[in-house]
Parts: structure tokens; C-alpha cells; sequence
């Protein structure tokens, strides 16, 4: 399948970025269409493996990863400004927090997946990365290993570029903690998202998408395992702002 | 062997496609429990359609070019006034059977070859020319989504597709000067918030010309004309081609406009 127009699937911002990339090899990957076949891994996923979820939809495999393509193409446009209003500008903190985690040295290799409107990129797949194995010292995928159909592939391609001593990092929604709150972002990221979705970028569906799919993702403590199942060791993961999103890390022994 | 088990178990648990406990996931809003009515029906709560309401009217205040946002401020603010057109239709036998039949106007559904063959003067003639001269295309209405009912959703569905068919009859452009005319005519033949707050902040754009011979002269007839006129909805324009345009215009007591606006605004 021919490549298609990637999409854009995170920006950034702050200062903190800014001086602490000068000197560093940064590569961003933005995905492209998902067609890697599906090798044979575990055979309880072969067997589960026809469908999956697409939010709360019920979908076919096949189907997902063109489903959320269409999702990205659509909101490519006006994305970073509907981050900014639909997190009141918050997300840049939480990458900030990102980047201050992984305090990135001059000449440090540095792969981010699913870059969105990010710097040099290359076009991939995050279940197939076109890269050699132990290329790099830092491996980041902010806001899209959620969106990706077989999150286990992913990890194990994370792993697999990545150095020995090699990290692995991951900002993503997460749950929160508190029943309180909650209950709030529920309703917040029920009643209020899709309707600025609609009125802001004129598409309600796939802001749909973005608060049920972010339902669907894993607990931190479930994420954890499935990144120590991947053969990292040491994992950690660190909840901001009550749990809405959480920072994973993991070291490649 | 058990070492072997754990990942497998562990990854079982900890795939995302397990559905947790109904009482955990939040559904999508549903209006009365049922899920969508029609073919892109996206049902909402009533927050959400106040959120919509407002979010819609100040976005097509800030960006007039947002015809979508005009649109969804229609369908959020009419359920009310679209059951009152949907009963004036009922009660009449043309209305009726549009209800009944639901005619579409659309590229597809017109027969564009047959209405250019009309005699000049036909409704159908002067409804091409007219699409012709302003270079619009009936195919650039949206569909309804967040009506939720599917019979109001066919009506204010209709009442889009009829728009073009009012500038036809009004021989109103579709510059900014005749849009508010027609608007000013909806609003007095329809009573949707939508049309009313269109034709309220509508000539808030306008300069002092045009805004003088709008309230003077236009706006007036407008009003005249919507009074006089029985409901356009009633009207089954697909049968009514061949009809001469002036003849129709005699039958639904539409008089001549104060001026030629083509060239203001």
C-alpha cells in the first residue's frame, strides 16, 4: 500500500525543548498506514485476534488502523490548537514534565513515535519501525501508543531499537484516582470535548474517538506490566493531574 | 512451566480489548435510551445541545463563512418550532405527501437535463438559471445530525433544500443583501430561532447603504410577503417544474421586489 499522507499526531512546545535539542539527534516518526502482517507472537492474541475495539465500536483488526487514520487526517489541520482548548493549554506542561524526565544530553539518539507536528521525521509504522536494531538511547511516544492496533508490536519494536541501557518513555491517558474527579473529567470529556470538536474543527466523531479511546487504553498498573512483558525492566510510572495522563518508563537491559 | 504461564496470563488481563463492567463506561449520550434514529444521527444530551446552541452561534458570528455552524445552530434550537411546521404540513394534502414521500433535492434526485429543456418563465428553468447565474450547486447541504427525531430531521432537512427554491421565487441573489431578505422571509414564514437570529445579526455586517435600503425598503417587503405567502413548505416543488414562475407566484401572493439588488452590497 502506498504511503499516504502522514499524520500529525503531537506538538511541541516549551522552552524546555528548545535548548536541550540542540546537539541531539532527534528522529520523529509519524505513522504511516499499518499494514504489517501480523507475525505469529503469543497464540492467545492470535486467537483474539480479529477484533478490537475503535472507542466503544466493535471493529475488525484490519479495520482499526484505517479508522484511526481517518481520525488524524481529520484533525490534523486544527490540532494543536483543539489540544490547546480542549486542555486548556495543559498539555504542554505534561510534555514539558516529558522532557524534564528524560533530560536529553547533546549527541543523545532519540526516536519519538508518532510525532506529530514535531521536527525531521521519517514516515513508519509503529508496529514495524524501519530502523536497525540498538540504534537508540531514548525511544518517546506522547498521546499514540493508544491509537496504535497491537500495543504489545509496539512495544516490542520499542524495545528492539533501543540500545542496551537504551530507555523507553511514554506519556498517555491514563486513569484517574480519584472518584471526584473522575466524575468531572467524564463529564467534561463527554458533554464538552465533542462539542468543541464540532464547533471548533466541524468534526464531532472523532473527538468522539479521542475520549473513548482513551476509556479503552490501560490502567497504569495493566500498561506497566504489558511494557515489563515487552522486556523492559525497571518500570516506573509517574500519574499527573490526579491520573488523567501518566508518564511510563522502562530500561532495555 | 508456571514461569512460562505468567506472561501469558498477565497479557490476557492486561489487553486493552477487555471490556470492563458496564457500570464503568459512560455511554454515549442517548435521548430517550435509543441510539441513532437515521443515517448520521448523533444523539445528545441536553447540555450538549445547549453547549452546540452556543458554541454554534458565536463561531458563526466570528466566522460567517462557517455555514456548518448555521446549520447545527438550527438543528439544536428548532425541535419546538419544527414539530409546529411538521403539524402545518400534515394539515395540508400538498404537505402531506411530502411528508409521505420525502422528496430530496439534490444533484442526484433532479433531472437537470429536463429542467434546462423548460420554457423560459418555468419554475424549473428559472431555478437552473438561477443556480446558474450565482453558481451554486444543491448538493451543499449538509445533512442533519443532531435533530432527534427522524421526521423533523426529514423537515428541517426539506427546509434547507427549499432555500434555493426561495431565492428563485423572492428573485433574491445570493450575496449578503439577498441572503438576509431571504432569512427575514424564513423567519416570518417558519418562526425557526435559527432564521430569526440570522436575520437579526445578519446586517450587523452590512454598510450604511445597504442597511438603509434594507430596513426602508427590503426588510418590509420581506415581511409583507412571508405574512401573505400560505407555508413554502406545502409546496411540492418537483411537481410544480413546468409551472410558469409567475403564475406561482401570483398563487402564493408573492409581489415583485422594491428594487433590483444585484449590484449592492
Amino acid at each position: 500500500m502506498a504511503a499516504p499522507r502522514s499524520c500529525a499526531l503531537w506538538s511541541y512546545c516549551g522552552r524546555g525543548w528548545s535548548w536541550a535539542m540542540r546537539g541531539c539527534q532527534l528522529l520523529g516518526l509519524r505513522s504511516s498506514w499499518p499494514g504489517a502482517p501480523l507475525s505469529a507472537r503469543l497464540l492467545s492474541q492470535e486467537k483474539r485476534a480479529t477484533e478490537t475495539h475503535f472507542g466503544f465500536e466493535t471493529v475488525s483488526e484490519e479495520e482499526k488502523g484505517g479508522k484511526v487514520y481517518q481520525v488524524f487526517e481529520s484533525v490534523a489541520k486544527k490540532y494543536d490548537v483543539m489540544n490547546d482548548m480542549m486542555s486548556l493549554g495543559i498539555h504542554r506542561v505534561w510534555k514539558d514534565l516529558l522532557l524534564w524526565k528524560m533530560r536529553p544530553l547533546p549527541g543523545t539518539q532519540l526516536l519519538d513515535v508518532a510525532g506529530g507536528t514535531g521536527l525531521a521525521w521519517v514516515l513508519g509504522d509503529a508496529e514495524e519501525l524501519p530502523f536497525d536494531d540498538d540504534k537508540f538511547d531514548i525511544y518517546t511516544i506522547a498521546f499514540g501508543i493508544r491509537n496504535v492496533t497491537h500495543i504489545d508490536q509496539a512495544l516490542q519494536e520499542a524495545h528492539r531499537v533501543l540500545k542496551p541501557g537504551g530507555r523507553f518513555l511514554c506519556l498517555e491517558f491514563s486513569q484517574v484516582n480519584n472518584p471526584l474527579i473522575s466524575r468531572l473529567y467524564d463529564l467534561y470529556s463527554f458533554q464538552v470535548i465533542p462539542v468543541l470538536g464540532e464547533v471548533i474543527a466541524g468534526d464531532w466523531k472523532s473527538y468522539q474517538y479521542l475520549v473513548e479511546s482513551i476509556r479503552r487504553f490501560p490502567s497504569q498498573e495493566e500498561f506497566k506490566e504489558m511494557i515489563e512483558d515487552a522486556g523492559f525492566h525497571k518500570v516506573t510510572y509517574e500519574s499527573l493531574t490526579s491520573g488523567i495522563v501518566a508518564i511510563h518508563s522502562g530500561f532495555k537491559l | 512451566m508456571a514461569t512460562l504461564l505468567l506472561p501469558v496470563l498477565r497479557r490476557l488481563r492486561g489487553l486493552p480489548g477487555l471490556p470492563r463492567p458496564a457500570a464503568e463506561m459512560p455511554l454515549r449520550a442517548r435521548s430517550d435510551g435509543a441510539g441513532p434514529l437515521y443515517s448520521h444521527h448523533i444523539p445528545t444530551s441536553p447540555l450538549q445541545k445547549a453547549l452546540l446552541a452556543a458554541g454554534s452561534a458565536a463561531m458563526a458570528l466570528y466566522n460567517p463563512y462557517r455555514h456548518d455552524m448555521v446549520a447545527v445552530l438550527g438543528e439544536t434550537t428548532g425541535h419546538r418550532t419544527l414539530k409546529v411546521l411538521r403539524d402545518r404540513m400534515r394539515r395540508d394534502p400538498e404537505g402531506a405527501q411530502i411528508l409521505q414521500e420525502r422528496p430530496r433535492i439534490s444533484t442526484s434526485t433532479l433531472d437537470l437535463g429536463k429542467l434546462q429543456s423548460l420554457p423560459e418563465g418555468s419554475l424549473g428553468r428559472e431555478y437552473l438559471r438561477f443556480l446558474d447565474v450565482n453558481r451554486v450547486s444543491p448538493d451543499t447541504r449538509a445533512p442533519t445530525r443532531f435533530v432527534d427525531d427522524e421526521e423533523l430531521a426529514y423537515v428541517i432537512q426539506r427546509y434547507r433544500e427549499v432555500h434555493d427554491m426561495l431565492h428563485t421565487l423572492l428573485g433574491m441573489p445570493t450575496n449578503i443583501l439577498g441572503e438576509i431578505v431571504v432569512k427575514w422571509f424564513e423567519a416570518v414564514q417558519t418562526g425557526l430561532p435559527m432564521c430569526i437570529l440570522g436575520a437579526l445579526f445578519g446586517p450587523i455586517q452590512l454598510g450604511a447603504q445597504s442597511l438603509q435600503v434594507l430596513v426602508s425598503e427590503l426588510i418590509p417587503w420581506a415581511v409583507q410577503n412571508g405574512r401573505t405567502a400560505p407555508c413554502v413548505l406545502n409546496l411540492y416543488y418537483e411537481r410544480r417544474w413546468e409551472q410558469s414562475l409567475r403564475a406561482l407566484r401570483e398563487e402564493l401572493g408573492i409581489t415583485a421586489p422594491p428594487m433590483h439588488i444585484q449590484g449592492l452590497a
